[in-house]
């Protein structure tokens, strides 16, 4: 039976008498008490949470508006003028203030990434001697230090930013601790290993390229296309290597992206033999690769195979053979314009048409003439050059 | 010894057992999405600390995007905002406007201050629409990106966007609506789950096929179809070229309590979904597909009144239907800003709207709920949505009637009720006061913390007066749709952006 807490309070201390009260309640009403407490100390503790954290986030920024500025004009005044640049003396000769970086405001955990953070911005956007020399501050401040340090931390975001720190300012990494961190667990963490082992190993920057089982994702795929094209004194080896050899399909596709990138002519057998390959995606991607090297031998074996395979690889096939452009093929275009049911192939089959040099204006003429309603707009569609698609 | 219990009290002991059940298990889902969402934050925040999303700016390898606009009538605004899209941070994009139908100058703006040409484009109708009248491209270079298809009208923003997938050239499309506001970032922020989990793995299925002679394929990994992000009302920030340079909260009382909706729908409820994947809705106003899997499953549906929620739905079936694995996530990051209706007449209509859409897709998809093959989307994402969103009104209008009955008749336990109420009204607003410190924890949205902490104010406040309108106009909704009542639909009259004007005085 429900009694009200006063008549409680009668009989028992308060403190009593509010156990007493709770524990004859019924059970969805012990629930609800219990539920108010939690959600009254819980919506405190996030308006807490809310203005402890606008208080550390305002007093990081007034922070970051001093020191950021004080670097600038360190790194500007002794680094980016700095008279032994002008007077050519090496590097490794140039005498640093470093002093004068090791001010209290960049003494702090905070000060020194903020630091280490401007330096290897600044590193971004200097090359050559400039480059050189914030290097060399970054190593007598010993801020590498700080960065290896990261590389150590149980953490796999430390770590990666560790090693993306140290890829920045071209810092070598030995194999043997990078080389197993190519092959973690973490995604994020295997593929920025992957990124530095590139940047940084001296001797076989591909190696991974043979052990790597898992498929790189197309975000991986963008950024080692970035490192491999943008890093200087890499050796790029021939890529049918591992067209030919790699069971790794995401590999496989990759390389072929990086064939057509430098333009590796000599690669193009390896990849016509991916012509018999299972996988639509990677036969798609191959004749893709094909097209774009303008490799002429394949295009007999292009139309030969076009009638065996799905949709996908038949539209990269009449891309290739625009793109190729020898004009032995315009009868079979022609014919793939005039006759396909597909409206895609149609207009491929026409934009290649219109591309091959040797396709003569009466030829479009007559299509344009005779052709349907909708042909006669693919092929002014493919004629006009504020159309890109 | 106790007297037996009368019929209606056994009715009555059974009634207040389940909603107290229903409403536990409700506030319980809440509680998990909070924990998953936070999870889903504190990931994404890792990721962003060291990830270099400029990367993908001169890649050659940068998948290309759609930007689609539908565009009625919005002559007054069209220009600013075509600029916006055009500015957007990306390598491979192109920014489609459909007018659908405009009666106002919107198309003859376009054409003189893009310097726009009709050309000859051949469009292939593979999701219907209305006929598309003309298709302008520019004559200037810099606006090369910029197609621009006029359309008959077709009285609803499926359709035109429908059209505008259509004209699309790039693998995916970015829907959004032509006066809300873009950061410059979105397509690089938007296409990374896409890239993160897409792999092209495939699986040898059966023996050579005695057509083609090879083993046919099936894909193994997980494809990401559809992406979304935060989405915030516009009402009150400072807007200068199309970029926002001060934000704040909305003054007016419904955008403002649609602006703390909206952050505990997307930052707490969206990302937590996403991390079991079960989303159910990626929103109108700003959403990343791909387009296959979208033409596919048909495109929009003109005729449904939750166009977005439907084509999600419909995406995912088709992906459960031919085997394959999908997923649809959401990022943390507010990534667009709309107008919000800024009256309660425009606001009733909105939501009546979306009370009508729910219903409509419980009913036209009821083969999905609790289908086990149609796996979480059976078993989870349609389950959620029947009784907790869409049944929760209904629950709560039964629950005030029974109140008010047990009040009348004299029945109510005063000091219990009491106790159920605050209950419920404090774990609401522990909830909404959580999004809000999850949003701050993404970014420090707003410049106060006055701003914020006003904002999540509301929270105290919504229960009693924002709910009880939701609750209403979702109800209407239902009737309209129950008595097929024919929909009306309404311009919402722009206020536009602009700087704050100086005060008087």
């Amino acid at each position: 039976m429900w009694q009200d807490f006063n008549s409680y309070l009668l009989e028992y201390p308060s403190l009593d008498a509010a156990i007493y009260y709770f524990i004859n309640l019924p059970l969805v009403i012990q629930i609800a008490c219990v539920f108010i407490v939690i959600a009254f100390l819980a919506t405190l503790f996030a308006y807490g949470s809310i203005l402890v954290r606008r208080f550390k986030g305002g007093r990081r920024d007034r922070r970051m508006s001093v020191i950021i500025p004080r670097i600038d004009t360190l790194l500007t005044e002794h680094i980016i003028l700095n008279e032994g640049l002008s007077e050519n003396i090496p590097i490794d000769q140039i005498q640093l203030p470093l002093e004068e970086f090791r001010i209290p405001l960049l003494r702090s955990r905070f000060g020194k990434q903020m630091l280490i953070d401007r330096i290897v911005s600044y590193k971004k956007s200097f090359t050559g001697s400039i480059g050189a020399l914030l290097r060399q501050l970054y190593l007598e401040l010993e801020l590498d230090k700080v960065s290896f340090k990261k590389m150590k931390s149980p953490k796999w975001n430390r770590k990666v930013q560790g090693m993306i720190e140290l890829t920045d300012m071209d810092m070598s990494i030995s194999d043997v601790n990078i080389l197993p961190l190519t092959n973690s667990k973490n995604r994020e963490l295997r593929a920025e290993a992957r990124n530095a082992y590139i940047k940084l190993s001296k001797n076989e920057p591909f190696k991974f390229f043979d052990i790597v089982t898992e498929p790189l994702l197309m975000w991986d795929q963008i950024e080692l296309f970035k490192t491999i094209t943008t890093t200087e004194e890499i050796s790029i080896p021939n890529f049918a290597r591992w067209v030919t050899y790699s069971s790794n399909k995401s590999i496989v596709s990759f390389c072929l992206k990086l064939i057509v990138h430098y333009n590796q002519q000599d690669a193009a057998p390896a990849v016509m033999r991916l012509l018999e390959n299972k996988d639509h995606v990677l036969r798609a991607n191959a004749i893709n690769c094909l097209g774009k090297l303008r490799y002429e031998e394949a295009e007999d074996k292009l139309v030969s195979i076009y009638s065996n395979q799905p949709l996908n690889c038949q539209i990269e096939i009449l891309k290739a053979l625009g793109r190729i452009d020898t004009g032995g093929h315009v009868l079979f275009l022609r014919q793939e314009f005039l006759h396909s049911s597909d409206f895609d192939i149609r207009k491929n089959a026409a934009k290649s048409l219109i591309k091959t040099t040797g396709v003569s204006q009466d030829l479009i003429r007559e299509l344009i003439d005779t052709g349907t309603a909708e042909n006669k707009l693919i092929l002014k569609h493919c004629m006009n050059p504020l159309i890109k698609f | 010894m106790d007297e037996p219990l009368s019929f209606w009290e056994h009715i009555r002991n059974i009634y207040e057992s389940t909603v107290f059940i229903y409403g536990m298990t409700m506030l319980l889902c809440y509680a998990l999405l909070a924990i998953l969402s936070f999870i889903g934050i504190r990931r994404a925040q890792k990721r962003d600390s060291y990830s270099d999303y400029k990367k993908l700016l001169g890649s050659p390898l940068a998948p290309g995007i759609s930007v689609i606009a539908p565009a009625f009538n919005e002559g007054v605004t069209i220009i600013q905002n075509v600029r916006s899209l055009l500015t957007l941070n990306y390598s491979r994009f192109e920014v489609i406007i459909v007018n659908d139908g405009s009666t106002d100058d919107t198309l003859e703006k376009l054409i003189s201050e893009f310097e726009m040409v009709q050309v000859d484009f051949a469009y292939n109708e593979k999701i219907k629409s209305q006929p598309v009248r003309r298709i302008f491209k520019s004559a200037n270079l810099a606006y090369d990106k910029l197609v621009v298809v006029d359309k008959v009208n077709g009285k609803s923003k499926a359709d035109a966007s429908n059209a505008g997938i259509n004209v699309s050239s790039f693998p995916y499309f970015l829907c959004t609506d032509v006066d809300c506001i873009i950061e410059k970032d979105t397509l690089l922020k938007m296409i990374q789950p896409f890239m993160h989990e897409e792999g092209n793995r495939i699986r040898e299925v059966g023996d050579p096929c005695p057509e083609c002679g090879y083993i046919h394929v099936v894909e193994e990994n997980r494809r990401v179809i559809a992406v979304g992000a935060t989405l915030r009302m516009v009402n009150n920030c400072e807007v200068e070229e199309g970029v926002i340079t001060r934000m704040r909260p909305p003054r007016a009382l419904i955008p403002r309590f649609q602006e703390m909706e909206y952050i505990r729908s997307y930052v707490l409820g969206k990302l937590g979904w996403s991390m079991i994947n079960c989303v159910p809705n990626v929103s109108g106003g700003l959403g990343l597909f791909d387009k296959e899997v979208c033409i596919k499953a048909g495109g929009y549906d003109p005729r449904s009144f939750g166009e977005d929620m439907d084509l999600v739905t419909r995406m995912c079936t088709y992906m459960r239907d031919n085997k394959q694995k999908y997923a649809v996530r959401y990022i943390p990051s507010t990534q667009c800003w709309t107008e919000g209706p800024p009256n309660l007449k425009i606001f009733s209509r909105q939501r009546t709207r979306w009370g009508r859409g729910l219903i409509q897709i419980m009913s036209i998809h009821k083969k999905i709920i609790f289908n086990p093959k149609y796996g979480r989307l059976g078993m989870v994402v349609f389950p959620y949505n029947l009784f907790f969103e869409f049944l929760a009104p209904i629950v709560e209008i039964t629950g005030i009637l029974y109140y008010i009955y047990i009040v009348v008749t004299g029945q109510i336990n005063w000091h219990y009720a009491l106790i159920l109420l605050l209950f419920v009204y404090l774990y609401a607003v522990m909830i909404t006061t959580f999004a809000i410190l999850w949003d701050q924890i993404t970014y420090r949205y707003y410049k106060t913390w006055r701003e914020v902490i006003g904002l999540a104010m509301m929270a105290f406040l919504e229960p009693i007066i924002y709910h009880p309108l939701i609750v209403f106009f979702a109800l209407r909704g239902y009737y309209y749709f129950i008595t097929g009542r024919k929909h009306v639909w309404g311009n919402m009259q722009r206020q536009g952006f602009g700087r704050a004007k100086p005060q008087a005085g």
